[in-house]
């Protein structure tokens, strides 16, 4: 019905101000980048900064093309998303499931809670050599990196969505004699739901950085190793082209969870 | 007449870690079938704890409730409650709102449903039911809230000031609505709340309550004619002189704190 409304010319402008705003953000975010790229390129053709400490657009695209055609790149970028996807599934999956019987069981809660802070300010990486020992130099030790970094946020951010439902909504579905499932599926989860989609945001970030960091500390393949590696030999054209590619797959798994964010809230409308 | 509720000695103390509270002393009740029912008294004299007990939601101390012979329990359905909030879920439609208690009783039958539907319809909510809570006005959503609770039969409706989150105009026209309703539907309701001419205007036996512990001090019958509606009660003298007296009561007992 709206769409079929013929607008006043007044409408017409304010839409034709919002539109002309709306490209002139989108051109100015993209010349930011060719400046930036093209600064950087200049520069250190003319060896104004020294193309050996800052490499440069056109030595990146070369590496990159070099080690897609050699298959260095998929081999060390699978390895890597590989860990990630798998320290955010089971990190996420087994945190919320943790939420769910912390959310489910007072006592559980008030049990568990000094640990859950300890283990939240504790930085993980200082559990780095325990974690090597136990789990041996390798992918499984990286893995469990990523997990023990994303599952605590997880808890914590998704127990504290379920504890927050409005008390009154709970008394009327008391009312009504509902169980605590009942409480829980049809009052509590599509009350989070905003906050867990938000939660799973925060942890593909989180994941990333899981990764990495295990791979810095054990790994002999994947991107957090190419990066480690180019910097102790002094190849910063591997470091940046890593670097590079690590921007374009964190960027795409982000979009990945927005698309996901946009499907449920029309499922939910 | 039937008696459907009736409450013996009942005593109700709440326990806190630094102290106990006697919310309810001895208060006896009986409740006949379709009588409409409102408990006044200053704050904090245990008016919505009345309602919590005989819902089930809470038990007592001591003493028995009773409606219909059975002890109250949140799994049976003999009690509707409505809050002062409406309470809608802001992610479902209003249809899907109605259906709510049903989905937790389990009764999502399509008869059921059906007479979900057509309270909607006989109430006027009819052409909202594809549409969420935040697109209707206070009072249609307070509306939604008593049909939601209609739809589960129940014998007894308990009020808890389910018109004070709205405003003056709104709320007296709410007010004929639900009781109109309410009459229609030849249910039991009681009422708590603070308004005492909405009591006065609304039920056929007011019970007024002592400060805390809460336990009856007086009940007033209003014997209106049963043609007049809400508002026109209003505007009578028995209505006005009423007022005053339970105005008085109710002032004695606030002193009585201090």
């Amino acid at each position: 019905m709206k769409n079929k409304k013929i607008f006043s010319k007044a409408h017409k402008d304010y839409l034709n101000k919002y539109r002309t705003k709306k490209i002139l953000i989108l051109i100015s975010q993209i010349s930011i980048l060719v400046l930036l790229l093209l600064a950087w390129e200049l520069l250190s053709k003319y060896e104004i900064i020294s193309s050996f400490f800052f490499s440069s657009p056109s030595k990146i695209v070369n590496t990159l093309v070099e080690m897609l055609h050699n298959g260095e790149l998929m081999y060390h970028a699978k390895i890597t998303l590989n860990e990630t996807l798998l320290g955010f599934a089971i990190a996420t999956g087994i945190g919320f499931v943790i939420a769910f019987v912390l959310w489910y069981s007072d006592f559980l809660r008030r049990v568990t809670e000094p640990y859950l802070v300890v283990l939240n300010s504790l930085p993980k990486i200082a559990l780095g050599p325990i974690i090597i020992i136990w789990f041996g130099a390798g992918e499984k030790a990286i893995i469990f990196m990523c997990i023990l970094i994303v599952i605590i946020v997880t808890i914590m951010n998704i127990l504290n969505s379920f504890t927050s439902c409005d008390p009154q909504l709970i008394a009327l579905a008391k009312s009504m004699g509902a169980n605590k499932f009942q409480i829980f599926f049809k009052l509590i989860l599509p009350n989070s739901l905003r906050d867990i989609v938000a939660t799973l945001k925060i942890n593909v970030g989180l994941s990333w950085i899981g990764a990495i960091m295990g791979e810095y500390l054990v790994s002999r393949a994947g991107l957090g190793y190419l990066l480690i590696y180019g910097g102790q030999v002094f190849n910063l054209n591997l470091v940046m082209t890593a670097t590079v590619v690590l921007c374009i797959l964190a960027s795409m798994m982000y979009f990945a969870v927005a698309l996901f964010e946009k499907l449920m809230s029309k499922l939910y409308k | 007449m039937n008696e459907l509720v009736k409450i013996k000695d009942l005593n109700l103390i709440y326990q806190s870690i630094d102290s106990e509270t006697t919310a309810l002393e001895n208060l006896n009740l009986t409740i006949d079938k379709n009588e409409f029912i409102s408990i006044v008294g200053p704050s904090g004299c245990g008016k919505t704890t009345i309602l919590s007990l005989i819902s089930g939601l809470i038990k007592p101390t001591s003493g028995e409730i009773t409606i219909l012979d059975k002890t109250p329990n949140t799994k049976n359905d003999l009690c509707g409650y409505m809050f002062q909030r409406d309470n809608l879920l802001p992610w479902r439609s209003i249809e899907k709102n109605i259906y709510f208690g049903l989905e937790i009783k389990k009764q999502c039958s399509t008869d059921r449903k059906e007479y979900a539907l057509d309270l909607a319809k006989k109430y006027g909510i009819s052409d909202f039911l594809k549409k969420h809570p935040s697109e209707l006005s206070g009072g249609m959503r307070q509306r939604v809230s008593l049909i939601r609770t209609l739809a589960l039969k129940p014998e007894l409706l308990l009020l808890d000031e389910p018109f004070s989150a709205l405003d003056y105009q709104t709320r007296l026209q709410l007010c004929d609505d639900v009781y109109d309703i309410i009459k229609s539907e030849n249910k039991t309701a009681i009422l708590v709340t603070h308004d005492i001419q909405e009591a006065i205007s609304m039920s056929d036996r007011i019970i007024v309550l002592t400060a805390r512990p809460g336990t009856i001090k007086a009940i007033h019958k209003t014997d209106f004619d049963s043609d007049l509606s809400p508002f026109e009660r209003r505007q009578t003298d028995k209505a006005k002189g009423l007022f005053d007296i339970i105005w008085q009561e109710i002032q004695n007992e606030k002193q009585k704190n201090i």
